[in-house]
């Protein structure tokens, strides 16, 4: 069977699009490089980003399916735990050249139906870590926030935050992935965590608001109305670990 | 602790307490105020500003009772003048009291705002010296935040009954969302409980918020930029089970609080006892389950369509415990149904049990390219064993549906029950009803106790079920969750029918012990004697 790889980025990804339609080839799946297991039966054939070529992609799927579907499809391609969303959003990208603006219709096709679905997960975790995201501050005037998600949610992150805390330097680490956003009071911008050096301590006076917060939390809860299993199911215990007030 | 949370407001003199205890005092107090919601406002950041409003709203934790925290929710003050008998901080009641400085509360709300902790604030207060004084103290907080500190995130401000308009007025300008908790749903439970205040005093201010909502609304249009009053709308709080009204009572006022002075919500408080006073119900739980279907109908009403006479009239004034709202809505109503739903108008659909807004939405956007069939509708989320009964799909009802007002009943039921448990939500409240209700329901009610209480189980509560739906119907879930248990199929005949008497008790034992789940035995038998007890 035929498969085509690419490097893992997103102009890598619409570049092996590309390809297929070039060569008029018929891949039965797409997948990122990264961590690929090769398999026995399977012919691999690497396609090398082209900024050209993801580009014309890119402005088809704007044009010729819709602003959604383009949407769509770069939230899927962020959902990197999900091991066949090239080859979903392949298929749904082929769908899409053929029904036109309108795709997102086909509600109950299954090539529409996995990509929303993936592309709900991933607004609902976006949705959740803009909410759970935790910001202590560092010795240096700077707020730090470690996440773990599920998605490669940080683009999706950074440009809220930039808004939100506009006038404060802050990081968001997703210590997974091993990136960092990175703002300085005027833009962000996505990097290797690496370049982040040692984290400084924090600051002396973030354990007085981090006591406040933990008291508050623990006041407004109503004893009568106990429910671990509501409680477990709105705030997942997987992101326990970065929540101040779970400390 | 740094200096802006030390200092002391020597005119208020509270000045003995330092902040930590305030923040845990005044929390407290603000807990009941169930409303916690940030939606509605799309405030923009300004220039050097801090935040920025989302219209969606965010919750940023849960509190273990599982409800959103979105909001810093804190009282000004518990030191009331007033002394409402429901209520923690009436005067009479000796406990602790604090007030916050304004310096100190936004300090809080700022730095937590920074850290990503909330979305805003919450600002409610006891009325401390008179409503007046404690309106100022609030626009003082709220003047700091939005000016000072040019704050743009939310803020919710109470309006303190009695306080005069032109505070409100002030007030409403920097807030995003104001309320005045009616509580009580009459005047005469107010002069019972809440001597200090009478429905004018309530509906004063409200009256007021939303003539001045819409006069804004028509500044704007007219004048283009012009400060904002109150752009998220106002909403109220009712105490559920604190007094003897009845549903209707409640869902009415409701109604009129919607229609009258366009309230963007209003919400419902099971009655938590705070104190022994002698109008006061003594109970031991707070009627949950009542203030979740209160929560159900008053959804009907906003987003569905409803009317509150058609949900409950005087012979019915409450609303089932056993059925949600539209169920028992669509139960009564049989005779609209079934409805074709690819032709059917969206107004139509939002009355199908088991279709909510979204997949009635999706309904429309997806018959527009082809034709739905039953198995395109559960793509689409639609709840199919609640909707099922009540739709066809190209003509065709689903497969084995029998048109019977007790057998979808009885199936509704069990599919309300399964619903509330697999999400953890009023699992305890479904148990209690379902196990003391009536006879007729014992051998299938009491298959879902079990199954829940042991996580699993559904073979018992399958068995259950096939005595009220006979060998023929079942759905395919439960006919899987069976498999390689076919042999009981007899036996649960037996148990729908005669579980009352011995042999029914047998094989429900039998059965849970051909599943395995021993743990449950023990339960399973206890629980029956205490309902053959019972009998």
């Amino acid at each position: 069977m035929l498969c085509y790889t690419y490097d893992g980025s997103f102009d890598g990804l619409l570049t092996a699009i590309y390809e297929v339609y070039y060569r008029g080839e018929d891949p039965k799946k797409i997948k990122s490089i990264e961590g690929l297991e090769q398999n026995f039966l399977d012919t691999y054939v690497h396609i090398s980003t082209d900024y050209e070529k993801s580009r014309k992609v890119y402005n088809s799927i704007e044009k010729k399916i819709s602003r959604d579907a383009l949407e769509n499809v770069y939230c899927v391609y962020l959902a990197d735990r999900e091991e066949d969303k090239d080859t979903y959003i392949y298929e749904y990208l082929k769908f899409g050249w053929k029904a036109g603006s309108k795709v997102d219709s086909y509600l109950s096709d299954d090539r529409v139906l996995r990509v929303h679905a993936i592309k709900r997960r991933v607004d609902r975790e976006v949705h959740r870590m803009m909410g759970f995201t935790r910001f202590s501050l560092l010795e240096g005037n700077v707020y730090y926030a470690p996440i773990e998600p599920d998605n490669n949610i940080l683009p999706l992150l950074a440009p809220h935050f930039s808004k939100r805390l506009p006038d404060q330097n802050w990081v968001i680490h997703d210590l997974g992935r091993r990136i960092a956003a990175v703002y300085n009071t005027r833009e962000w911008m996505i990097a290797d965590a690496a370049l982040l050096g040692e984290i400084p301590r924090t600051d002396a006076r973030e354990e007085t608001y981090r006591q406040l917060w933990k008291q508050f939390y623990s006041n407004v809860s109503i004893r009568e109305r106990f429910n671990p299993s509501l409680h477990r199911r709105l705030l997942p215990e997987r992101y326990w670990r970065h929540l101040t007030e779970k400390w | 602790m740094p200096e802006a949370l030390c200092f002391s407001n020597k005119v208020e003199g509270w000045c003995d307490l330092d902040t930590l205890d305030k923040l845990s005092i005044l929390a407290e107090g603000a807990k009941y105020d169930v409303s916690c919601v940030s939606s509605g406002s799309s405030r923009k950041n300004t220039p050097g500003g801090l935040g920025s409003g989302y219209a969606a709203g965010f919750c940023h934790s849960f509190t273990t009772d599982g409800r959103c925290i979105s909001l810093l929710k804190v009282l000004m003050s518990n030191d009331c003048v007033y002394d409402c008998a429901y209520c923690v901080n009436r005067v009479s009641n000796d406990f602790p009291r604090a007030t916050f400085t304004p310096g100190e509360l936004v300090d809080i709300t700022i730095n937590f705002y920074r850290r990503n902790y909330i979305e805003g604030l919450f600002l409610s207060s006891a009325v401390y010296k008179n409503p007046n004084y404690t309106m100022e103290l609030f626009i003082r907080v709220l003047k700091m935040l939005r000016e000072e500190y040019r704050f743009n995130g939310y803020i919710h401000v109470k309006a303190i009954p009695g306080a005069d308009n032109a505070l409100v007025e002030q007030a409403g300008l920097y807030a995003d969302r104001m309320s005045v908790n009616i509580e009580l749903p009459s005047n005469d439970s107010l002069k019972l409980l809440a001597p200090q205040k009478n429905k004018e005093k309530i509906l004063g201010p409200m009256g007021f918020i939303s003539t001045k909502i819409s006069e804004n609304k028509e500044d704007i249009v007219k004048y283009k930029k012009k400060q904002y009053f109150v752009p998220a709308g106002q909403s109220t709080q009712v105490i559920v089970g604190a007094t003897p009204h009845r549903d209707i009572n409640i869902l009415k006022l409701s109604e009129a609080l919607y229609k009258r002075y366009k309230l963007k919500r209003v919400f419902y408080s099971a009655y938590i006892p705070v104190s022994n006073h002698p109008a006061l119900p003594a109970i031991e739980k707070p009627p949950l389950l009542r203030e979740h279907r209160l929560y159900q109908a008053d959804w009907l009403l906003r987003f569905y369509g409803f009317s509150a006479d058609e949900l409950l009239s005087d012979s019915r004034p409450d609303l089932d415990e056993q059925l949600d709202p539209k169920c028992d809505w669509a139960l009564r109503n049989l005779h609209l149904f079934p409805v074709e739903v690819n032709r059917c108008d969206y107004e139509t659909l939002l009355r199908v049990p088991g279709i909510g807004v979204i997949s009635a939405k999706r309904i429309l956007t997806a018959r527009r390219v082809s034709s739905l069939d039953f198995d395109d509708l559960r793509k689409l989320g639609v709840v199919l064993k609640r909707a099922q009964y009540f739709i066809t799909c190209k003509g065709k009802y689903y497969k084995g549906i029998i048109m019977d007002d007790a057998f979808i009943r009885q199936n509704l039921v069990r599919e309300n029950m399964m619903q509330a448990m697999k999400s953890g939500n009023m699992a305890e409240e479904y148990r209690q009803v379902s196990f003391f209700s009536n006879g007729y329901d014992y051998g299938y009610d009491y298959g879902y106790g079990y199954g829940y209480g042991h996580g699993r189980g559904h073979g018992l509560a399958g068995a259950g079920d096939f005595g009220f739906r006979g060998l023929n119907i079942q759905d395919r879930d439960f006919r899987k969750s069976l498999a390689g248990i076919g042999m009981n199929t007899g036996m649960s005949m037996n148990m729908g029918m005669g579980l009352v008497q011995g042999p029914g008790m047998d094989i429900a034992l039998n059965i849970g012990g051909m599943n395995g789940v021993n743990m449950g035995m023990i339960t399973a038998e206890e629980k029956m004697k205490s309902i053959t007890g019972e009998l």
